[in-house]
């Protein structure tokens, strides 16, 4: 049974149906069997009934008077007229059963008992064809004028029709056998056409590698049949994690250009402004190199800008190349998160919602990386929710010390299993991605919590981030 | 053929109404036949019927009956003008029957009767076959029962006591057929019948065996009784039967009988079966 379960659909749909069709076959063949055994017998009692209501009306006042000779003389001339040599032997015996004549007088003598030839007799409506025994032996009264005169033994030669039950057994087995086999080839070949979708789908999921690829256009089903809606749901699955995954990679280089642009502004700001100063100081050393108290002040003056720049650059370092880990979550952080997704919302023609109320850093504590990852996650998947000119929105506001972040869509409510990452702790589902999960091990970390709510067709996922002072505080 | 239309062959045409018209208006002839005789061959009675009428120049009415004792009543109470009997029921009434002819068989008016048995049965004589089943013909038949009857008393047993049981078939052909099919081990008949069937149907006699053949005894005769044995009927019977050797018709009918013809036989014939009746006792 492991083994058969193990075998692949399209082997064991095809021997499903044989099988189930050598049953039907095996139970039609017994049907037709039992007819033809039935009709046999209907065959072979009405055939023995003539034989013995012919012999009584030959036969009665013969064997009333015991006459051995004219008895024999009809048994002889019956026998001898009958067609096929259906009867064997005929024995007529009187009421005593002792033997008056038989069609074959060397093995029935007259005199002997009839009992001895009719050990195995049966009356007229039990004479049934069974496998075993080539001849049936009947057993008759013989009635003559309203009573019983005598007793009528008959030998009924069946072999021939236990040979057309055999026959048609033989038949019925090589018919089933072959029409069974060439239904199972095609249905092997049709469930095989029918289940190359299926088939091709797993190799698609399962063999290629790297990440999934769709499934060509010339290998999906014609129509609307299941088998070419999943083909294409598996395509849109496999364009949108594509999709996903190149707008990941958008946002890794806008990310970068984001942070090049910060450091530039940085530099314009803080080295270009002091530089002319510095200038200065060198245009005044030049031009009075023989005032020692003026060079000294432009060297002073030349001398703190160059700290003050040597300060700056150790500042961008630091803002930098430093653990950003530990920055504090800024209103900047939410531009940033603004322009990142951006692109995406433009790409899919969305409606962008965005309300940012973002209390100062040192009043909520919270760290940029772990909040910044959650909500692009969360934005981003709403995005995909939402579908093409859909509205997806952000509203962050602070309430009772919590940091309350609350992303929208329009979308389809999210699935079950989406639910069950996204909400519960329990061992993550088949399929899917885990990016749900991640989100959720982020938010608990920071002692938050997340709530879903559909109203109205938004779907409205609610990140409680409490404040890390309070909380630091708390565990001091 | 054609015959033209002429005043010879009108006269002719005449001539041979007047000779026909006269055979419709004999009386009938009554001849009773049993097929104890020969076996019921339509073909060779109806042979024999008409070479009989041709010669008679009279009709023929055939009255079969199945049994000597059935045929012989008709004789006497006077239904039949005559009947071919067997010589043993012809001596029992021999006060009120007269011979007409007798027929003649391989050169004389005398047959045998035959003890058969079957082909395989190794029996050689009538004492061998004790507590058999015994086959006759007809309890009035000489060579179908009075032969071997008496051989029985001869030596000194009874027919009821020596067979475990004894069939009657009314026939000498068929008691050929019970022997040869095994329904009897045993069975008494006309030799001339046996001889007869061994040409007809070989196949049959051969499955029988004789094992005894009895003295040469008085063939079965034609019979009238002997008080219309002068009458035309009778007289134009016997003369029709002696005469049968002359016309073709009537070779014909002897040839299918395996008979040579009939003759005038006299009582003496029959002696032998009044010695065997006479050992038989009443």
């Amino acid at each position: 049974m492991k083994q058969l379960a193990s075998l692949p659909m399209s082997i064991k749909l095809p021997l499903l149906a044989a099988a189930m069709m050598i049953l039907a076959g095996t139970l039609a063949s017994q049907v037709v069997l039992r007819s033809l055994a039935r009709v046999q017998d209907a065959r072979i009692q009405e055939l023995a009934q003539m034989h013995v209501e012919g012999l009584t009306v030959a036969l009665g006042s013969h064997v009333l008077r015991k006459d051995v000779r004219e008895v024999y003389d009809t048994l002889d001339r019956a026998s001898k007229g009958a067609e096929g040599r259906r009867m064997i032997l005929t024995a007529v015996a009187d009421e005593r059963g002792r033997v008056l004549a038989a069609t074959d007088p060397r093995r029935v003598p007259i005199d002997s008992d009839i009992a001895d030839l009719v050990r195995n007799a049966v009356a007229l409506d039990h004479l049934s064809i069974d496998d075993t025994a080539p001849v049936l032996n009947l057993l008759a009264p013989l009635v003559y004028q309203g009573r019983m005169v005598g007793q009528i033994a008959t030998e009924l030669d069946v072999s021939d029709l236990q040979a057309e039950r055999r026959q048609a057994l033989v038949f019925l087995i090589l018919g089933n056998a072959l029409i069974v086999s060439l239904l199972t080839l095609a249905g092997f070949v049709v469930l095989r056409r029918m289940l190359r979708p299926v088939t091709t789908l797993a190799y698609q999921m399962t063999e290629t590698p790297g990440e999934p690829h769709p499934i060509p256009v010339s290998q999906i089903p014609r129509g609307d049949g299941e088998t070419a809606r999943l083909a294409r749901t598996y395509n849109a699955m496999v364009a949108a994690v594509a999709a996903k995954a190149e707008t990941e990679r958008r946002l890794a280089e806008r990310e970068r250009f984001v942070a090049l642009g910060r450091l530039s502004s940085s530099l314009a700001h803080e080295i270009n402004n002091p530089l002319g100063g510095l200038l200065n100081a060198t245009d005044t050393i030049r031009n009075y190199p023989d005032r020692p108290e003026v060079v000294r002040k432009a060297a002073d003056l030349l001398d703190r800008g160059l700290r003050h720049l040597r300060d700056v650059t150790r500042a961008t370092l630091d803002q930098n190349r430093l653990n950003r880990q530990d920055l504090p979550l800024t209103r900047e952080d939410f531009e940033d998160l603004k322009l990142l997704i951006q692109p995406e919302v433009s790409r899919m023609g969305l409606t962008l919602d965005w309300s940012v109320d973002m209390p100062a850093p040192t009043a909520h504590g919270l760290c940029a990386v772990p909040v910044r990852q959650i909500v692009l996650n969360l934005l981003l998947n709403a995005c995909t929710a939402a579908g093409t000119a859909g509205r997806v929105g952000l509203a962050v506001l602070p309430v009772d010390r919590e940091l309350v972040l609350q992303i929208t869509n329009t979308g389809p409510e999210l699935s079950q299993a989406a639910r069950e990452r996204l909400l519960a702790d329990g061992p993550v589902p088949q399929g899917g991605g885990v990016g749900l999960r991640l989100l959720r091990d982020l938010t608990r970390q920071l002692n938050g919590r997340i709530d879903l709510a559909r109203v109205e067709g938004v779907t409205c996922i609610t990140v409680a981030l409490p404040f890390a002072t309070e909380a630091g505080d708390a565990a001091e | 053929m054609t015959h033209p239309m002429t005043r010879r062959f009108l006269i002719g045409a005449g001539t041979a109404a007047l000779i026909a018209r006269p055979a419709r208006a004999q009386p009938v002839l009554r001849l009773g036949l049993t097929p104890v005789f020969l076996d019921n061959d339509a073909v060779v009675i109806e042979g024999l019927r008409r070479a009989l009428a041709s010669g008679m120049n009279r009709e023929i009415e055939l009255f079969q009956r199945r049994t000597y004792q059935e045929v012989t009543g008709l004789l006497l109470d006077r239904t039949i003008d005559a009947a071919w009997l067997c010589g043993y029921p012809y001596l029992q009434h021999a006060d009120a029957l007269e011979l007409v002819a007798v027929p003649a068989w391989r050169g004389g008016p005398r047959y045998q009767s035959y003890l058969i048995v079957g082909a395989d049965d190794p029996a050689t004589g009538l004492s061998e076959l004790r507590g058999g089943l015994h086959a006759f013909s007809d309890p009035d038949s000489n060579s179908g029962y009075l032969v071997t009857a008496t051989d029985l008393r001869r030596l000194g047993d009874r027919v009821e006591t020596f067979f475990s049981r004894s069939v009657f078939t009314f026939g000498h052909r068929n008691v050929v057929r019970a022997v040869a099919d095994g329904l009897v081990r045993s069975g008494s008949v006309d030799g001339y019948v046996w001889e007869a069937l061994a040409v007809i149907e070989p196949a049959l006699t051969e499955r029988t065996r004789v094992v005894a053949r009895s003295e040469w005894l008085g063939f079965p005769p034609v019979c009238a009784r002997r008080d219309n044995l002068a009458s035309e009927p009778v007289r134009a019977l016997q003369d029709a039967l002696l005469g049968l050797v002359e016309r073709a018709d009537g070779r014909q009918a002897l040839a299918a009988l395996h008979l040579d013809g009939f003759q005038r036989a006299t009582d003496d014939l029959y002696d032998g079966i009044a010695d065997r009746m006479r050992d038989l006792g009443p």
